[in-house]
């Protein structure tokens, strides 16, 4: 037990301490590669992330060198004081006191330099691994801005935010600890130096055992980390289950439950702690061997010095600093575990990050739309069937006039948000053509995405609007209720902001659209969610606005489509009529039939709030 | 819930802590003193080389042969001390982790326990963090922050005492240049948290900004904006980086600190101890001795510094978990139950008024006001009222999920006070409105019922409801697993397991809490049939959303802010110009809309 944690903790888990609490994310994707490589692995690693920044890993390397010297010569300093001081002192009963104070000056003098190390390795160290990290942020996050929408719908979002936001750090959690194992490293050589230029054979005796103590480290080290991992599973179980059995707590009541749900959760809780319980035979173990062996080491130096110094081979001071130079080492030795302990995780999240920027650069569907300079929509023969894609298209032919209003309409799964997300240029058709505005169009989902930020960076998303036009846009798209709050279109909204309902989401979503007056619009169920005289307010704006924009609309509401100008019938991914609302309603039954289903489905839905 | 018990003390918190888990105590006495012979074993090498200066490694002369005795017994304390350490830390840890295990029982035992009014939507989360992470920070504190104060603290005992019995006079100079490190060091551990609190939220920020790039690509594809959020990242990335970077160089000056007073303490002690020189009773050995002493007493000083910040992280914890258990389970069980009666039951709800004690705001805390109804066995009841009305907490007080604060609910003509949770669980069956499944197979889950239940009696109960014709269109039938909260199923098929799952229990009295997100037509018509067959027979409470619910119900009870305004069957309350019938004819506007 000891503060070596600190070292080697990059800080992000400040306080919780690393080797109990070991939480780094790791998917699942851990890499358990052959020891062989894994060395290949750690220098690919090493060599990747220090791509950038290389002058800040060498100047905490240089203080770690100053700090790995400094200690070494401490030993020396001790020698000195214990020879040339105290020995003096109290066997022959005088001593100068410029000596001693010369001695003793050097002491402190070598013990300031040494922490000046300590600092400088500390801070570059840090500095490197959080420049390195933001460095490989802004990589993976240009990448995935880079990829357009078929990509990521073929990702998992948690999936790609875990890449970008936990494996950028988890990869560069190694050069933390580098300066200070690279130190290690150097104090090993120059202690062993030292203490075969003291005593060629009590040295040669000490320089054995250093392997000895690390490979006691490693294999400790190895096989904690096991039993971590696996309690750490156990303890990923055990919230999942937890979360589930509070959430089901009618369920669990309603059934009489609580005693049963009780029972089956200290099952999953008793393999936490077992698992728990191996980890902790084995670290008390090894922690007693730990501090054990290194002193029964000294003792036996102890033992064989007194023989060197009787035979004159060295003296008292000599020997002594030899026992403290050992002491001093022990605890760094402990510290390259720890060090190394580290590498599989940032091997794992570097190579989760690789994995990522070496994928291809999907293209951009939106360059296989036909581009004219009028404000019609064109489709021919549109066809969209990918795999995993529930709605798909068959052969989709329709002309739509510029500045006309279009509704397309169709039963769940017809293939209409599909459409409106071809004609936005997010995906690419299979088989045909669609031939869109020079401008291209401007489509608001049918779930509003508000992003953490302001009302105005909502509505701009980082184009170059002024205020006034994102307070005409919010006016058409009836979110005035902006005005209302106190801090106007500076109002944070998102995850983290004001709570607004679905209605008031959509409406600054529809801002959005609207602010730099597209030539044509696509709104994908937009306006379901206001209430029927919001939505015919914002549909009349939006004709006053957009006076000679397209419009096309999914629409499932009648009142709605009966102010488009034409509607586009969709069933199961084909144009199944195309003409005006009342028209269909005569000549088409499936269309009348679906119509009266909104309907019904509408009245049950508002039962409810009525008076 | 009661918030975090301020009125306690530390002390008095720990205290209760240990009462909630008593393996703590068994024997800490003992840990305590093998922990104190373990350290014992770090101050070997120290006195060794003391003894052995003084008796044997005189410059004049050196005895081997005393060394060597003083190395052979140094030996044999050396291997007491390391196996009474292991022994200490092992116990330690076995013992805490026996403790927390209880700790994490007995919270199960009680959050379940607790009133579903202690389980709003947004205590979810906390009840789930006191089981989970706060119990994981006392983990955390037993393998690290206890093992230190137990460890380094009897080795800063043992040190302290040596040196005292060395020389006093010495080891009074040692402590007194050491002491100003603790000052500096907490008082730079206390700008240390305060930098890595915004460190982490500034990590916080990236996570929001990538997660937000990633969640909302398609929009920001769709504005072209992907280049501007990238920046929007970049810069936040940037400026986590500066904070984390901030809090590292502030830490990177807490062990070097540490490392000064070393050298500052030994030169002090060395210079005091050579101008008092061999004619006081002080010998070479021991001022050798006392620059070893010096770097083992100074090195847990640094540690300590964050063992204090860990220990009260882990008191604030105990305080939140001891929070929990502190809070009265719900519906407490009768200490003389009273055995229903057989057969067909009726509820009786008599001058019934209840509240959410936890709701802050006194007007809003009253649900219902004086609720009066004889609801006779075997008859289908309709409770009808807008959102907020207090149909739902009825239908709960009827379960018994709660208690009224005035008046009496039986069932039977029994109090539900004096019935049995056991017995009332098997009588009375809530169906919710959002049926809640656990991952696992259909099987599985409405075994949840009746444990006991075989694989063929399920699928009995199945054919009993009509529904075998879902079961066939079902991938793995009885063994199709639904996922996570039952995402895997529709909607409708959520309701028709718990419909399944609820016939298992063959109860006596149905509530049933009406769904109301919208079910595609042909699962309608199967939970319709479900209904009904499940509903015959029994004594049956409907929370309807649906007017068409409450219109082929026996009876209709109306609700408005917390009052029964009216009650009677559907077709008179429909004539009888009240609430009801306002109602009704709304929504037979609304639907007949459609036709014309």
């Amino acid at each position: 037990m000891d503060g070596v944690n600190d070292d080697t903790n990059n800080g992000a888990s400040f306080g919780a301490k690393k080797a109990p609490g070991k939480v780094p994310k790791r998917g699942e994707g851990t890499i358990v590669a052959p020891d062989a490589s894994r060395l290949t692995q750690a220098f690919r690693l090493i060599r990747g992330l220090l791509r950038h920044h290389k002058r800040l890993f060498f100047t905490a390397v240089g203080c770690a060198a100053v700090y790995a010297s400094c200690t070494v010569f401490s030993s020396v300093v001790v020698r000195l004081i214990i020879d040339k001081v105290i020995v003096p002192r109290f066997e022959d009963g005088h001593v100068a006191a410029r000596r001693v104070v010369g001695i003793l000056g050097l002491l402190v003098v070598v013990g300031v330099v040494r922490a000046v190390g300590v600092v400088g390795r500390r801070m570059w160290a840090g500095r490197t691994s959080w420049r390195v990290t933001e460095s490989l942020t802004a990589e993976v996050i240009e990448r995935v801005v880079a990829q357009p929408v078929p990509w990521h719908r073929q990702q998992r979002t948690g999936d790609i935010i875990t890449r970008a936001g936990v494996d950028a750090e988890a990869a560069t959690h190694i050069l933390n600890p580098l300066p200070f194992a690279s130190s290690v490293v150097l104090m090993l050589i120059l202690s062993a130096v030292w203490l075969l230029i003291t005593d060629i054979w009590l040295g040669l005796a000490a320089v054995a055992v250093f392997p000895l103590l690390i490979a006691l480290n490693l294999t400790y080290q190895r096989r904690v980390d096991k039993f971590y991992d696996a309690a750490q599973e156990e303890l990923g179980k055990l919230s999942a289950a937890v979360h589930e059995s509070f959430d089901g707590v009618t369920v669990v009541k309603s059934f009489g439950a609580e005693s049963r749900e009780t029972e089956r959760l200290s099952v999953i809780a008793s393999r936490l702690r077992n698992a728990r319980f191996g980890a902790i035979s084995l670290r008390s173990t090894f922690e007693a061997l730990l501090d054990g062996v290194p002193t029964i080491i000294n003792i036996f130096l102890l033992v064989a010095g007194a023989y060197r110094v009787r035979s004159g081979a060295m003296t008292i001071g000599e020997l002594t600093s030899f026992i403290y130079l050992f002491t001093l080492l022990v605890f760094p030795l402990r510290l390259i575990g720890f060090a190394l302990s580290e590498l599989p995780y940032s091997i794992a999240g570097w190579n989760r990050i690789r994995e990522l920027l070496d994928q291809p650069l999907v293209s951009d569907p939106a360059l296989t739309l036909r581009r004219h300079s009028g404000n019609g929509i064109d489709l021919q023969g549109v066809t969209y069937d990918h795999d995993g894609s529930r709605e798909v298209l068959r052969g989709v032919d329709a002309t739509i006039p510029g500045g006309r209003t279009v509704a397309v309409v169709g039963s769940t799964g017809s293939g209409k948000t599909t459409l409106l997300h071809l004609m936005a240029g997010l995906i690419a058709v299979d088989q045909g053509s669609i031939t869109v505005p020079q401008e291209g169009c401007a489509l608001v989902f049918q779930e509003p995405f508000l992003l953490a930020g302001s009302v105005r960076e909502n509505v701009a998303m980082g184009r170059e609007v002024s205020d006034d036009e994102i307070r005409t846009a919010l006016v058409a798209s009836e979110a005035g209720f902006v005005d209302g709050f106190a801090d106007g279109l500076s109002t944070i909204v998102g995850e983290r902001g004001v709570g607004l309902s679905g209605g008031q989401r959509q409406r600054i979503a529809l801002a959005r659209a609207l602010v730099d007056r597209p030539v044509a619009l696509l709104l994908d169920d937009t306006t379901s969610s206001l209430d029927p005289g919001t939505e015919a307010r914002v549909l009349a704006n939006l004709r006053d606005n957009l006076r000679n924009a397209t419009v096309v609309a999914v629409a499932s509401r009648p009142s709605t489509i009966a102010l488009a100008d034409d509607v586009l019938y969709l069933a199961d991914g084909r144009v199944v009529a195309h003409g005006r609302h009342d028209d269909l309603l005569l000549s088409v039954p499936e269309y009348r039939h679906l119509m009266e289903a909104f309907e019904h489905e509408r009245a049950e839905q508002t039962a409810e709030v009525l008076p | 819930m009661t918030e975090p018990q301020s009125r306690w003390t530390a002390v008095q918190m720990i205290g209760k802590g240990v009462d909630a888990a008593p393996a703590l105590r068994r024997g800490i006495g003992a840990t305590f003193g093998l922990a104190m012979i373990g350290s014992g074993g770090r101050v070997v090498v120290p006195i060794l080389v003391q003894q052995a200066i003084d008796r044997g490694l005189q410059k004049s002369k050196v005895n081997v042969g005393v060394v060597t005795v003083l190395g052979l017994i140094g030996l044999a304390v050396i291997i007491i001390a390391t196996v009474a350490q292991r022994t200490a830390v092992a116990r330690l840890g076995r013992r805490s982790e026996e403790a927390l295990y209880t700790l994490r029982v007995r919270l199960f035992e009680h959050i379940h326990r607790l009133s579903l009014a202690d389980h709003g939507e947004e205590r979810k989360g906390a009840l789930v963090a006191r089981v989970t992470s706060d119990v994981e920070t006392l983990s955390q504190f037993f393998s690290w922050g206890a093992l230190a104060w137990l460890l380094d603290g009897t080795l800063m005992v043992m040190v302290a005492g040596v040196m005292l019995a060395y020389d006093w006079t010495l080891a009074l100079v040692a402590f007194a240049t050491a002491a100003p490190l603790a000052f500096v060091l907490r008082s730079v551990q206390r700008h240390l948290v305060a930098a890595y609190d915004t460190a982490r939220s500034r990590n916080a920020d990236v996570l929001t900004a990538v997660s937000e790039v990633v969640s909302g690509s398609e929009t920001i594809q769709a504005y072209g904006a992907g280049a501007h959020y990238a920046r929007l990242t970049k810069r936040s990335s940037h400026e986590r980086s500066n904070a984390f970077i901030r809090a590292n160089t502030i830490g990177a000056f807490l062990f070097p600190s540490g490392e000064v007073f070393s050298v500052l303490t030994v030169a002090a002690v060395v210079s005091v101890g050579v101008i008092r020189g061999p004619g006081t009773g002080l010998t070479s050995g021991a001022l050798v001795g006392f620059i070893f002493l010096t770097y083992r007493f100074l090195e847990p000083i640094a540690e300590f510094t964050e063992v204090i910040d860990q220990t009260q992280t882990a008191v604030a914890g105990l305080r939140r978990v001891l929070g929990v258990l502190d809070n009265p389970i719900g519906p407490p069980e009768p200490a003389h139950p009273i055995t229903l009666p057989q057969g067909m039951l009726g509820v009786s709800i008599e001058n019934v008024t209840f509240g959410y004690r936890s709701r802050g705001d006194e007007d809003e805390a009253t649900v219902l006001f004086d609720v009066n109804a004889q609801i006779p066995a075997g008859q289908q009841v309709a409770i009808v009222g807008e959102t907020g009305s207090g149909k739902t907490t009825l239908g709960r007080l009827i379960a018994r999920f709660a208690d009224p604060i005035i008046g009496t609910v039986r069932l039977g003509g029994v109090p539900l006070t004096a019935v049995a949770n056991d017995e009332l669980r098997t009588r009375l069956v809530v169906v919710p409105q959002e049926p809640f499944l656990f991952d696992g197979t259909i099987a599985a889950n409405l075994g949840f019922a009746r444990p006991m239940l075989s694989i063929p009696n399920l699928e009995q109960a199945i054919v009993e409801l009509d529904l075998s014709d879902w079961l066939e269109t079902l991938p793995d039938g009885l063994f199709t697993q639904v996922g996570q909260r039952g995402d895997q199923l529709s909607a409708g098929e959520r309701q028709l397991v718990a419909l399944v799952r609820a016939s298992l229990v063959d109860p006596d009295v149905l509530v049933l809490d009406e769904a109301t997100s919208s079910v595609d037509a042909l699962t309608e018509v199967r939970i319709g049939r479900a209904l009904d067959k499940l509903a015959a027979g029994r004594t049956t409470i409907a929370i309807a959303h649906r007017l068409s619910t409450a219109a082929r119900a026996d009876r209709v009870m109306v609700l408005e802010h917390g009052r029964l305004v009216e009650d009677g069957p559907h077709a008179e309350l429909v004539l009888a110009g009240g609430p009801y019938s306002k109602m009704f004819e709304a929504w037979i506007a609304a639907t007949g809309s459609a036709q014309s």
